[in-house]
């Protein structure tokens, strides 16, 4: 067993009901009606990159499409357009999932940028082949959000993870 | 510290499903197939109606927080802001009145014309009220959810208008909810009549969004901005005589054989809650007669032909 050097401590097993339910979360946060804004981070993509890459077993390119799917009907899409871009983001955070463990969150994060930003291009590449119309530029600062999003996911979605396994009196958390 | 506490299990050795790449292959090739599908041919149209039932109540459910936060402030300037929004209805009221009396005045003496000279009477246009639910957060078009659907009575086309003037059409349709393309999407577009010239022409979105333009006019078509436009209504979807758009900007080049003209929508897109579902006007049109039969070649094929007409005789 090789623990990856970045994290300096044994986390605890996952509750797989604790990953679901925060990927509906993340779901629903994608619906709330904001209006138009090209530039608001895509909070699914971001949580499922993150699960991919530290539970690779558990959710992978099949439960991607599914989200996809029904982003596409939430946004009035063309049918498959998230569906594609999740496929490929979810491969390839599943492909270098064992590679980008072993860096700092910090670096984790510059890493991931592009993987975001491929996805987002697909996406753009498909609608503007589609038809689509040009959403203008502000549509390229939604990676560099999720980019950015990416420690705090960290934090928060190991904090279970990271309790100690038995509970001391005195620290409770 | 009890077995069972770390994360970090050995990979199963035989247990791995299929391989990540064979299932970014299969996924792949699937989106792009309901890509296709959803352009070319009408096959997802039930998937995309299951799922969007599904997620309705979601939909709903999270507006209401976001309401909230939008009247809130209300709640704390409330008296003063209902004062003076119930001025301006009165004085829009008062205004109206007078528009709504002559309005009477000459439906009536057009329906004594009309019978006069043996007219049919003009169509009467049903409508189905309904709210915005959300704007459609995809930046490739210009889309808003409404929440009334196929249940209420709202068919696919129907054009979609609100006090200002028209604001689209109902391009896609589900049980308790409808998709309207607004005026400012790429393909949206629309035949009007100029107001002061009586001339007819044709309006499209823009491929940047947020505006409209009327193409395929001569540079020295004689239009003004400031012109008002409105819905001519030989296309068979739209009433005639609802605003649509004023002339914004008129840029004659000497180059080009047509004048760049861009238009404002009469209907801001961005801020309308309600909205009045009209009922296509092509659906009162009396049905079009019959093509006569050409004469046929064989008795099979005019057999076969019989048996497909009840089924074809629909609208148009």
């Amino acid at each position: 067993m090789i623990m990856p050097r970045g994290s300096s401590q044994l986390l605890l097993p996952l509750n797989p009901l604790f990953m679901w339910f925060t990927l509906l979360l993340a779901f629903t946060f994608n619906l709330v009606p904001f209006g138009r804004a090209p530039g608001i981070p895509d909070l699914l993509a971001l949580t499922l990159v993150f699960w991919n890459v530290h539970q690779p077993l558990r959710v992978g390119v099949g439960a991607a499409f599914v989200f996809g799917l029904m982003m596409d009907v939430h946004d009035g899409a063309l049918l498959g357009q998230h569906a594609l871009s999740y496929t490929l983001l979810s491969f390839f955070a599943i492909t270098f999932h064992r590679r980008l463990l072993w860096f700092t969150v910090p670096s984790q994060a510059i890493q991931v940028l592009p993987l975001f930003a491929g996805a987002h291009a697909v996406s753009l590449l498909v609608r503007l082949m589609a038809g689509g119309m040009f959403p203008g530029w502000t549509i390229a600062l939604a990676p560099l959000f999720e980019a950015l999003l990416w420690p705090v996911a960290t934090w928060m979605l190991l904090a279970p993870q990271r309790r100690p396994p038995d509970r001391d009196e005195n620290r409770p958390l | 510290m009890p077995l069972g506490t770390l994360d970090r299990n050995p990979p199963p050795m035989f247990r791995q499903g299929y391989s990540a790449l064979t299932k970014v292959v299969f996924f792949s090739a699937l989106a792009l197939f309901l890509m296709v599908a959803d352009t070319r041919f009408k096959v997802v149209v039930p998937l995309r109606s299951a799922i969007a039932t599904l997620l309705q109540p979601v939909e709903r459910t999270l507006a209401v927080p976001l309401e909230m936060w939008r009247g809130g402030g209300d709640y704390l300037r409330g008296l003063n802001h209902a004062l003076a929004g119930e001025d301006a209805a009165k004085r829009q009221l008062a205004l109206q009145a007078e528009r709504a009396a002559r309005g009477d005045q000459l439906a009536a003496e057009n329906a004594r014309l009309r019978a006069l000279l043996d007219l049919r009477p003009a169509l009467t246009v049903k409508s189905v009220s309904a709210e915005v639910l959300y704007e459609a957060p995809d930046p490739y078009s210009r889309k808003v959810f409404l929440d009334r659907g196929s249940m209420n009575g709202v068919v696919l086309g129907a054009p979609v208008i609100n006090d200002a003037g028209v604001l689209g059409q109902v391009t896609r349709i589900y049980p308790f909810s409808a998709e309207v393309s607004l005026l400012t999407d790429k393909d949206a577009a629309i035949p009007v009549l100029n107001t002061r010239t009586q001339q007819r022409s044709a309006a499209f979105g823009t491929s940047l969004g947020g505006g409209m333009e009327l193409r395929f006019m001569a540079t020295n078509a004689d239009v003004q901005p400031g012109d008002l436009l409105t819905t001519s209504g030989v296309d068979g979807i739209y009433p005639a005589g609802i605003p649509v758009a004023r002339i914004a900007s008129v840029d004659r080049k000497a180059e080009s054989g047509f004048a760049r003209i861009l238009l404002t929508p009469m209907a801001k897109p961005d801020a309308v809650r309600h909205v009045l579902v009209l009922e296509p006007v092509g659906l009162q049109m009396p049905k079009r007669p019959e093509a006569e039969p050409a004469p046929e070649p064989s008795r099979k094929a005019s057999a076969a032909r019989k048996a497909s007409a009840p089924a074809s005789g629909g609208r148009r």
